[in-house]
């Protein structure tokens, strides 16, 4: 393997008696898109806020480029930031929002014209280059910031929930900038946030934090599809957990009873439980099938609630065992009438269920 | 709203009028003065038998009326600029500081403005008599600092309250240095509060009259104190003009204040 352009080392930080994040360790590549997800108090913020400088970490290093940045003091360590709040001069111009980095790195005028220029256009605000920021909406604000970050082209961005002041549908169009501006510039970019949707949307890679822990780390896809806890599989995504008791396990595949008494085999699972030990089991809405028949892995439930969202169904059923189970049957496929209040069953795949420790 | 103007009905009439009734009680003596000083009639007869400019004729024909208004002037500028530096400090310590002591040390700084000003005065006055400050226009300085320390400290505090220290750590990211920032950031940022602690601490010196009686020699005399000894004197109407004139000065200032904070908070 190369070696790392960012090295997060064993990072620790305390504030009195409590400790903030926990010995976390990440070694990120350069171009890489690598967000911070997690609840808020899990650590997420201080970790980049240790990588900024605003924060001294108890112990543990920084390393850009094989160089500690701890050492370095936070203006002179050439990181791009862009803030949760809104944070443009607001005395200055848009233009000069964007200059002021490198003013103060005293370049030549001609440059620092040109390369304002190239910024407002990167974030297609070239119009508004003469307005203070009191007359741009959030989103435009959040975009001049952006503009800045990168202006003296930092090797890192870091990004602390910039876009958690924004309404829903600036979001989703701002987040479809950034991926833009990331593919455009190759920057290394460090995102933090609390909504797994934002995390799944824009990173490469994603590195769940819990209680300043690492819970895990991975591609969205890996966090998705291969939970390593029952923490990362109910934060990640919609899940559904159903108590159950471990009967037994042979090549990877476990024999399970659920609440109700009903028998599940085939259970995908990578841990080892002994038998008899109390077990969740974990499926996703999509996994669930509505059929009217018995069938092997199906439960019987009884419908509580369904509801329409054009591009799909929601529905609410309750097990035998008082589970309530979210199902989201895919509109292509001929179910069963979801209407019919009882005497459903649902099927699912047990290769796509996982088991966790109770 | 529990209150909304519109909906008061008839009870907007007797608002109006009360209104105006708090309004005129507060500003006729000041009408007064200003129709006394152009008044013909020497003993300050109401209503003037005729009108005259000779009284501010009088009053700016004697050296020693400019010179009280130098005066004042010359103090006051010295005193806010000192309010002003010093209160710039003492904010961002009481703003930003964390450490115990805090609120105490913000009650201490404000307290020259709730306490007597003659105890005050004669505090000073006797503490200046025996280090030998005493008549001396640094002694005037200093203590018209210390009067106008709270409104220098109110509205700065008020501004560093208001603004975000995030834009200055955004500031610090982007290359500047700490001192950089809050120069070319912070500073700006709450010019207004600034510009207002500027103008309020000028006239806490300028219309200061109990400390200056104390402090003023027979060759240090500021306006206030002059007014007040011509009073006691000969009760001439060209008191009244210079009266007037003070008044117009900080009326003038007031204006100034209000159309630059709307200009730079736009």
């Amino acid at each position: 393997m190369t070696r790392p352009f960012l090295s997060i080392r064993a990072v620790r930080k305390t504030f009195g008696a409590f400790v903030a994040v926990h010995d976390v360790t990440i070694d990120v590549p350069k171009g890489e898109f690598l967000t911070f997800l997690g609840p808020s108090g899990s650590g997420k913020s201080t970790t980049l806020y240790a990588i900024a400088g605003f924060q001294d970490p108890s112990s543990g290093d920084v390393l850009l480029e094989d160089r500690s940045l701890l050492s370095v003091p936070s203006h002179k360590r050439n990181i791009g930031m862009v803030f949760q709040r809104y944070t443009l001069f607001p005395h200055l111009s848009v233009a000069e929002n964007v200059a002021f980095p490198l003013r103060v790195r005293r370049r030549p005028d001609g440059e620092v014209k040109r390369k304002v220029a190239d910024m407002l256009a990167l974030v297609r605000l070239e119009n508004f280059a003469d307005r203070h920021p009191g007359a741009l909406s959030g989103g435009q604000q959040q975009r001049v910031a952006l503009a800045r970050a990168l202006a003296y082209d930092p090797p890192i961005l870091l990004m602390d929930e910039p876009l958690s002041a924004l309404d829903k549908k600036l979001r989703q169009e701002i987040q479809a900038e950034i991926r833009r501006i990331h593919r455009e510039t190759g920057v290394t970019i460090l995102y933090v946030t609390h909504d797994q949707e934002e995390a799944l949307h824009l990173s490469d890679r994603i590195a769940l934090f819990r209680e300043g822990r690492i819970e895990q780390i991975g591609t969205g896809e890996d966090l998705y599809l291969r939970p390593a806890s029952e923490f990362v599989a109910g934060f990640i995504g919609n899940s559904n957990f159903l108590s159950a008791e471990h009967l037994q396990t042979a090549d990877g595949a476990s024999t399970i009873r659920l609440a109700d008494g009903s028998i599940v085999t085939g259970v995908k699972t990578t841990t080892s439980f002994g038998q008899g030990q109390k077990v969740r089991m974990m499926v996703r809405p999509e996994a669930f099938r509505l059929t009217p028949g018995p069938t092997s892995a199906a439960l019987a439930v009884e419908i509580v609630d369904t509801a329409f969202f054009g591009d799909r169904r929601r529905v609410v059923a309750r097990t035998a065992g008082g589970d309530e189970i979210d199902v989201r049957p895919t509109s292509d496929a001929k179910e069963a009438d979801s209407t019919a209040p009882s005497g459903q069953r649902i099927f699912f795949d047990p290769a796509s269920a996982f088991l966790f420790p109770a | 709203m529990l209150l909304d103007y519109d909906r008061l009905g008839w009870l907007r009439v007797a608002l109006v009028g009360f209104t105006a009734a708090v309004a005129a009680f507060l500003l006729l003596p000041v009408v007064f003065i200003v129709l006394l000083s152009f008044g013909s009639s020497r003993w300050l007869a109401f209503p003037p038998p005729g009108w005259t400019l000779k009284w501010y004729q009088q009053l700016l024909a004697d050296p020693t009326w400019i010179d009280a208004a130098l005066t004042s002037a010359r103090i006051a500028a010295m005193a806010a600029i000192l309010a002003v530096v010093i209160g710039l400090f003492a904010s961002f310590s009481l703003v930003r500081g964390e450490f115990r002591g805090r609120q105490v040390l913000r009650g201490l700084l404000l307290t020259p403005m709730v306490l007597p000003v003659v105890v005050f005065a004669i505090a000073i006055y006797a503490f200046f008599l025996r280090i030998g400050l005493a008549g001396t226009t640094v002694g005037f300085v200093i203590a018209h600092t210390i009067l106008a320390l709270p409104f220098a400290i109110i509205p700065i505090t008020a501004a560093l309250e208001g603004f975000d220290k995030s834009i200055e750590d955004a500031a610090i990211i982007c290359g500047a240095s700490p001192l950089q920032a809050r120069l070319r950031i912070t500073l700006p940022s709450i010019r207004i509060g600034i510009f207002s602690a500027a103008i309020f601490s000028f006239l806490a010196s300028w219309d200061e009259v109990v400390v200056a009686i104390f402090m003023a020699s027979p060759t240090l005399q500021t306006l206030p104190v002059k007014i007040w000894g011509s009073l006691r004197a000969d009760l001439s109407p060209v008191v009244a003009a210079a009266s007037s004139l003070l008044v117009g000065l900080t009326l003038c200032l007031m204006i100034v204040t209000a159309l630059l904070r709307r200009k730079l908070s736009r």
